[in-house]
């Protein structure tokens, strides 16, 4: 349809098409993956605030800026906010923009599902943080929010059950999410666009949403058994009359182990991406990085109780046993990555320092990830910081960092301009080194016997100094973070234009516009590879390296 | 900032990263008999881990350092994709590693978590919201402490306790450091297990399992003591016991 045959737009579509309601009423999947992401690095911002308060609470030993039901509240509300509200629905944002475009369809199989997930989310999220208004305060009884101490009336008011439902809000919305990547990807696909040719990322998805379709309806019972008990008089998890304690953890870890790897696995698709990308070489070992992601998917859902391996009422070895084995896959795609750098033509803009900061990071989460998957190292190591350092390197060492290397990466594309590269540096070396020093002394804290989630603890030897470098740290971190936000306001006034494919990037989304038109492609280009981009810009190279 | 700088930043990073992690052994060697075979298995586990991430950083120097792009590269490098035999060794190296990880972690466990069939003292840990107290069924004695005044309970050398743990209330974790070990208190269930101290001393105990506004106070003390001494204090409890009854009435 040409603009001259078009009749004028009267007011109303005028606003439906630019103004506020263009936003508050799309079922477009770039703009609800915008409004998404943008949303969840509000909530990324406010937990940071929290983690910096705990970080201030516990620089030095017999410190009292706020008192135990404050901090409880506080640690909380960052646990529930970094994985709920951020880490998770990062990559939900992600996959909404990304992931059609990736396979050459014009939008999602659902865009107003899509639309009520992504408003049950931000309902859920606002759910959560309104429990800090209420005169009882917020949730106070941590992330895992372990029954029988989350029944309790006294201490865990209004702001528990705000809790429960802001959590079973997202957690509905992150079902529905996943029914909507899954029929994308599988109906959805261009022409030529086959399983064996879907970006890492893609992949990555589809395997994200069948995890969420096994795990997260669990969370949903656990989150409604835990309201029955509050208030209507039920029993699940009350020993002295016929319930029992242990049922929670196993109910809530069923959900809570696979959905760390909810929580890593769209990362792992996102470094894949970008490490090929500044590699200037294809991904090394496509089909075995695709098989290591439901390798890690599937023992996922038998690991749940490694979690609870000091609890005395679990098989130990058995837990262990396959909680050893994910570190096959995890190798794997380690080795799928320096593959793919071995023999390349590496450049280091700021979205491959982060990945490069993702794979030091990982690691380290990684090993650590093995030595609590031994129950006897374990019964020093659960509960202690051993375990918030271990924790800390995977979904902030791994994820957070995957995630700038994301908007970093992904800018030019959804806004047509790019972010200031000499910014991004400092942004992503202070990042760096303010994390390292967060949390690598926590290793040493953990073994000393520092056990997580007390306000205060006294002067033990070393104890003071190793608690006082984490908190620098944080401030570091915090510097970073701002240097990020004074990056993205300088970038949008300055608003240097991107093209259509700044990085040489290989995916579908770089063969269109800067940003993509409303459905996406004027043309699909020809499919004949797992980097349709590149193949359209380098038709010799192609030619000559075609699969 | 140049590649080659970045480059040579990350590489000494890495670098400083490991030698810190070389030098700094702060594991304790343990306080039990049981934990010696806890100290060795953290032993293993750091030294594998250590040996990985050489492994693994070395070849991400390498990267990082060979197969930088430089201005002579006009041309794409060569676009391979796969290769079998390399991915073979990749996956097989990993699983062997992880079974023999598993096979020892099996074997350290099952000591580790061994019943006496006679032990020389009993123990009945009891969490409660928050602090703990402790019952000698045999001897009649028992301890118990609030956040503001924690208990302090005494165990004899070489001798092999059995505790009997569990909570009246919500979950707690009956942690002591010093003996790298822990086991939780939940409620409806009974965790037993047995330690055997083999070094005198005060040692500090805490709550490994958060539990509420108190958690951070819900401390203990363990006093490791030799038999005579032990003795003396199960008398002078018995004493404290009848006084405080006597006070009572």
């Amino acid at each position: 349809v040409s603009a001259a045959a078009a009749p004028p737009a009267s007011r109303a579509q005028r606003l439906v098409r630019h103004g506020i309601l263009s936003w508050l009423a799309t079922t477009d999947h770039k703009r609800i993956g915008i409004v998404y992401m943008s949303s969840t690095l509000v909530f990324f911002l406010i937990a940071g605030v929290l983690a910096l308060v705990i970080r201030a609470q516990l620089a030095q030993a017999n410190l009292h800026l706020v008192g135990p039901h404050a901090y409880n509240a506080i640690f909380t509300l960052h646990g529930t906010a970094m994985i709920f509200l951020f880490v998770a629905p990062f990559a939900f944002g992600l996959a909404n923009y990304l992931l059609p475009l990736q396979i050459g369809a014009p939008e999602v199989a659902f865009p107003r599902l899509n639309a009520f997930s992504l408003w049950l989310f931000l309902f859920g999220g606002m759910s959560v943080l309104a429990g800090s208004i209420t005169a009882t305060g917020a949730a106070a009884s941590g992330w895992t929010s372990y029954a029988p101490l989350s029944v309790l009336k006294v201490g865990f008011g209004a702001g528990q059950d705000l809790w429960i439902i802001g959590v079973l809000l997202v957690s509905s919305s992150s079902i529905l999410t996943a029914v909507n990547l899954i029929a994308t990807v599988f109906i959805y696909r261009a022409p030529g666009m086959t399983m064996w040719r879907i970006p890492i990322f893609t992949w990555e998805m589809v395997a994200t949403s069948l995890l969420i379709l096994m795990a997260f309806p669990m969370l949903t019972a656990v989150l409604m058994m835990l309201l029955v008990d509050r208030h209507l008089g039920g029993h699940f998890f009350d020993p002295t009359l016929g319930g029992s304690a242990i049922l929670y953890q196993h109910l809530f870890w069923f959900f809570g182990h696979p959905e760390v790897y909810v929580l890593i696995l769209p990362y792992f698709g996102v470094i894949t991406e970008i490490i090929a990308v500044f590699s200037r070489k294809p991904v090394f070992g496509y089909t075995g990085l695709v098989l290591a992601t439901f390798a890690i998917a599937g023992l996922s859902m038998g690991v749940w109780a490694h979690h609870m391996f000091t609890t005395g009422a679990v098989v130990d070895p058995f837990f262990s046993a396959v909680s050893f084995l994910i570190a096959v896959p995890t190798g794997v795609k380690f080795f799928n990555w320096i593959g793919t750098m071995w023999g390349g033509q590496l450049t280091f803009p700021t979205p491959m320092l982060y990945a490069l900061g993702f794979l030091f990071n990982f690691l380290i989460g990684g090993v650590t990830g093995v030595m609590v998957a031994s129950p006897p190292i374990d019964f020093q190591a659960r509960d202690s910081y051993f375990l918030v350092a271990h924790f800390h390197y995977v979904i902030g060492g791994g994820s957070l960092f995957a995630i700038f290397a994301a908007i970093y990466f992904w800018f030019p594309k959804v806004f047509g301009f790019r972010l200031d590269e000499r910014l991004g540096k400092w942004n992503f070396w202070l990042v760096f080194v303010g994390f390292n020093a967060t949390f690598f002394p926590m290793h040493l804290l953990g073994v000393m016997g520092m056990v997580r989630r007390i306000y205060t603890y006294p002067n033990l030897p070393g104890w003071s100094e190793l608690n006082a470098i984490a908190s620098a740290g944080a401030v570091v971190q915090a510097i970073g973070v701002l240097v990020f936000i004074a990056n993205i306001y300088i970038s949008v006034l300055k608003r240097v234009p991107a093209g259509d494919n700044p990085w040489d990037a290989y995916s579908l989304e770089w063969a269109t516009t800067s940003p993509p038109p409303e459905l996406n492609f004027e043309r699909v280009p020809p499919i004949r590879s797992e980097r349709p981009a590149f193949d359209l810009n380098h038709p010799d190279v192609a030619a000559a390296t075609a699969r | 900032m140049k590649p080659a700088t970045v480059a040579r930043a990350v590489t000494i990073a890495a670098g400083a990263a490991l030698v810190t992690a070389c030098s700094a052994q702060p594991l304790p060697l343990g306080a039990t008999e049981q934990s010696r075979a806890l100290h060795g298995m953290w032993v293993v586990f750091f030294w594998s881990g250590i040996g990985v991430a050489i492994v693994i950083y070395g070849l991400i120097a390498w990267c990082v350092l060979r197969y930088r792009r430089r201005s002579s590269d006009a041309a794409f490098p060569v676009q391979f994709r796969r290769n079998s035999r390399w991915e073979i060794v990749y996956t097989a190296i990993p699983l062997l590693m992880v079974v023999g990880l598993f096979l020892i972690t099996f074997a350290a466990e099952r000591h580790v978590e061994a019943i006496a069939r006679q032990q020389d003292v009993v123990v009945d840990v009891t969490g409660f919201r928050w602090s703990w107290k402790f019952d000698y069924p045999q001897l009649g004695v028992s301890v118990t402490g609030t956040p503001h005044d924690p208990p302090t309970f005494e165990l004899p050398i070489d001798e092999t306790t059995r505790f009997n743990v569990t909570s009246v209330d919500v979950d707690h974790s009956f942690w002591v450091p010093a003996f790298l070990f822990k086991r939780d208190a939940i409620p409806g269930l009974q965790n037993v297990f047995d330690w055997t101290p083999n070094k005198l001393g005060d040692f500090r105990g805490e709550c490994g399992e958060f539990c509420g506004l108190d958690h951070a106070a819900m401390t203990f003390g363990l006093r490791v003591v030799s038999r005579a001494d032990f003795a003396h204090w199960i008398a002078a409890q018995h004493r404290v016991a009848i006084v405080g009854r006597g006070a009572a009435r």
